[in-house]
């Protein structure tokens, strides 16, 4: 018998071992860079972070030849791959690379088209016609119309005029245009994106495309154009998914353009949708909205568990990201009683822990109020006493009783 | 509305409560000349106004702007310069010096011989305070929305109905005329049977991070500012921006429920029911002291079988403001004279003598005064708006806790849902209760 339980441990353990190895379940992604007018060694380490960290993709990084390099030796094996993520803008690539790139693209392959990816090989007709919309390169009226929406409406302006323009970095907000789109199903109607490069008159065959969010270009950082110009795009080619991301720009170790966790979601969600046309990951709580940037300073979202032991430390002026990661998971969890036990002896447990802050305390005790059950009613009984937090536990004790 | 005292007997109560000894104003209520608790066209409305920060003494401008009909005599805040500000409007509007101060409500009602009162308070407030002045038997204008929770709401209605007082509710778009003629359209079925409505409510603004606690400006009195609410330190928010903090306010959504919401129900005959299942989400800030959703989109289903859908503006087709849906077309209303429709010919629309015709005032101060003297009941009287609000209180419950919220709105209870029921009230802290009626 003892045996048994041994082997059955060791089976628990190889099982816990291999579905925490996600990168060796998701979709075999493939970062093409090497080249760019961007830190692109600062860029697609970032990149592949933040889409290893759905657990959906698993993510290696091919760089090419230096500028004036045999491009001949870049040759990847697209056919390996379920996405290519595009953080190049350089040299062309050879005609067989380029035509296996077709192919895979065609047959269904996935593309994420990252910022100045966008820039990249003016001439190759094809290539335009997959990220849609370009810039620079001696891009202009010959590539297409500018694309931008003036207020409500969508327009298509083959107006002259150079193709790639931007303006000082700054914060800017996000607007979603399309929102029933898979990508930004959920999401914020407005949100407020990191210190970015906010590209405006790019130009493009724009051909099967879908502009999901828009960022309106004023003139006071220069370069403004005045319209709400496209930000994240949805391409079809053939039977391929592209997604475009003209955002992102990156710093030294990526920056607040892809520390921001707008940029960072929908980068992820765009990239499920290139590979399956759908979308299984949830908004996170950390999704930035009108009122501010959000940074994840390590690329990562913070979970739940992290939010219970950061918020012990709570005082007032503090970050309060960990109570509403908290409150988010509660209203995730509804209808899961079992679940919602669990969270709840979990904020008892840190409510009556003595290294907890009084103002942690204070905050736990409101959440408390309406999601606790008897279980809570007990600890805070025990909590009336202390003055500190008397208001609080009698707010809750109060409330408690009402609802049942 | 049957108070009696002498005008003597006035004076004397007044003066014996005032600090000094200095002659009061001979002032007197009107509902204390007699007139069997009427008023009469030629008597001045006695009033004062509780809360003049901005929607205070801009309600009280527009009422001076009527001053040949009532006189302002006493105002109460817990912020001196408020208070300053106000008194030096009403000084000029009385040409003297005469306006009363007050710092605590209580003292206020206790003092003043008054027939009716103006209030602008942050929400949290509202269900003591409007209480209190309905059971002091004055007629009150009161701000929207009118509760910050539905406990808080029913309280109220059931003050107002007891006491018999006139209510009007600051929810001043019923008296203008594109609001007004949109709804008689709606609900005369000019867009032909209404199945759908959208209301399309401002989007949430900017946060200002998680400010660290600041000194209390020496004119301000925190600690009544707060009243029944949880204390917490002064960090730098308290007029107006409060309404971005779910303690005292549910944002944009709630400040808002009692006018586009509200113009809903009037041009749907829903102004005395509620929604029967609400469900939906709320956008929040993932940080800061603000933490009102910025955005939201919530679903209320009638047990008619009309839907009502609310949500931030950037969210909606026609942006801000209400629009009916019908089998023949839609019309949707928004402030700026906004009118429009499927059809321009729907507006042509002529409503005949046997069809509804809705309530109509031009002047939504002038119509709580008209009220006051006839007795009849004013253009947005308590339950319509306490209706109004409870929509949105309730699609803050399906927000808060992630559920679909079964509402009986004859019984006015959550069903079979103890989490979400909580929701419905919030304790105050001692010494504060909520008044019985």
């Amino acid at each position: 018998m003892k045996k048994q339980y041994f082997l059955l441990l060791i089976l628990a353990l190889l099982v816990s071992l291999f579905s925490g190895c996600k990168k060796e379940t998701g979709y075999k992604t493939l970062i093409i860079t090497g080249q760019n007018n961007h830190d692109w060694q600062a860029s697609s380490p970032v990149l592949k972070t933040i889409l290893d960290e759905t657990g959906l993709f698993s993510c290696e990084i091919m760089t090419t030849p230096e500028k004036d390099g045999d491009m001949t030796t870049f040759d990847p094996d697209f056919s390996k791959y379920k996405l290519v993520v595009l953080d190049y803008n350089g040299d062309s690539w050879s005609d067989k690379t380029n035509s296996s790139f077709l192919d895979f693209v065609k047959n269904g392959g996935g593309v994420v088209v990252y910022h100045a990816a966008n820039n990249s090989f003016p001439a190759w007709k094809e290539y335009n016609e997959m990220t849609g919309l370009g810039g620079w390169g001696d891009r202009n009226e010959k590539d297409g119309p500018y694309i931008y929406y003036r207020r409500d409406s969508l327009i298509v302006d083959n107006s002259p005029g150079r193709g790639g323009n931007h303006g000082k970095r700054r914060e800017f907000l996000v607007r979603t245009r399309i929102t029933d789109h898979p990508v930004t199903k959920g999401l914020p109607a407005r949100w407020m994106h990191g210190n970015d490069e906010l590209y405006s008159e790019l130009r493009g065959p724009a051909k099967n495309m879908q502009v999901l969010a828009t960022a309106f270009a004023d003139s006071a950082a220069g370069g403004g154009t005045m319209r709400d110009e496209p930000m994240l795009m949805t391409i079809t080619y053939g039977n391929g998914r592209i997604f475009h991301t003209a955002m992102g720009h990156a710093d030294k170790d990526g920056g607040p353009a892809m520390q921001c966790a707008g940029f960072i979601v929908t980068l992820q969600r765009g990239a499920e949708w290139a590979v399956t046309g759908n979308v299984t990951q949830k908004v996170p709580f950390d999704f930035p909205t009108a009122a501010g940037v959000v940074l994840r300073t390590d690329f990562t979202e913070l979970t739940f568990e992290e939010a219970l032991g950061n918020i012990t430390n709570y005082e007032i002026g503090k970050s309060t990201k960990s109570l509403v990661c908290i409150q988010h998971h509660i209203a995730d969890l509804a209808g899961d009683e079992i679940a919602l036990l669990e969270v709840e002896k979990q904020l008892v447990g840190v409510l009556v822990n003595e290294k907890t802050t009084t103002e942690a305390k204070k905050l736990l005790l409101r959440e408390l109020s309406w999601m606790g059950t008897e279980y809570s009613v007990s600890a805070i009984k025990e909590l009336v006493g202390n003055n500190e937090i008397k208001d609080e536990a009698e707010f809750a004790l109060a409330r408690l009783q009402t609802g049942k | 509305m049957t108070r009696k005292s002498s005008r003597r007997e006035f004076i004397r109560r007044s003066a014996a409560v005032a600090a000094g000894t200095f002659v009061l104003p001979q002032i007197i209520p009107s509902t204390a000349m007699g007139m069997g608790g009427r008023l009469s066209p030629s008597d001045r409305i006695v009033m004062a106004t509780i809360g003049t920060g901005s929607q205070g003494n801009g309600n009280m401008r527009e009422f001076l702007r009527l001053n040949k009909q009532l006189q302002f005599i006493a105002l109460c805040d817990v912020d001196k310069n408020h208070l300053e500000a106000g008194k030096s409007m009403v000084d000029k509007a009385n040409g003297n010096n005469d306006c009363r101060t007050y710092g605590d409500f209580r003292e206020l009602l206790a003092k003043e011989k008054l027939d009716a009162v103006s209030i602008a308070l942050p929400d949290h407030w509202h269900g003591i305070i409007y209480t209190e002045a309905a059971n002091a038997k004055l007629h009150v204008y009161g701000e929207k929305p009118i509760c910050r929770t539905i406990k808080d709401g029913q309280t109220i209605v059931s003050a107002v109905k007891k006491n018999n007082i006139i209510w009007q509710t600051g929810s001043w778009q019923r008296s203008l005329f594109n609001f007004r003629r949109g709804a008689e359209l709606a609900i005369n079925g000019r867009a032909g049977k209404v199945k759908y409505i959208e209301v399309g409510l401002p989007d949430g603004g900017k946060g200002i991070g998680t400010p660290p606690v600041q000194e209390i400006p020496p004119q301000l009195d925190w600690e009544m500012w707060l009243g029944p609410a949880l204390k917490v330190p002064y960090r730098g928010v308290a007029h107006w921006d409060w309404r971005w903090i779910l303690d005292y306010s549910g944002g944009q959504m709630t400040d808002w429920a009692g006018h586009h919401i509200d113009i809903a129900n009037w041009g749907t005959g829903l102004e005395h029911t509620g929604p029967v299942e609400i469900s939906g989400h709320g956008v929040y800030p993932p940080e800061g002291l603000y933490n009102a959703p910025v955005e939201y989109d919530f679903l209320c289903k009638y047990a008619n079988g009309i839907e009502m859908r609310v949500a931030n503006a950037s969210r909606l087709p026609h942006k801000m403001g209400t629009t009916w849906y019908g089998d023949l077309g839609w019309i949707h209303v928004d402030r700026g004279d906004v009118l429009t429709a499927s059809d321009p010919k729907i507006l042509e629309e002529v409503i005949g003598e046997n069809e509804i015709h809705l309530y109509k005032s031009d002047n939504h101060y002038q119509n709580f005064l008209d009220c006051i003297r006839s007795g009849n009941q004013a253009i947005t009287p308590v339950e319509v708006a306490y209706r109004a609000i409870s929509v949105g209180l309730l699609g803050e419950i399906a927000m808060t806790t992630g559920q679909t919220i079964k509402w009986d709105p004859d019984k006015e209870v959550i069903l079979d849902n103890p989490r979400a029921s909580r929701l419905l009230s919030r304790p105050y802290r001692a010494p504060w209760t909520l008044p019985t009626v």
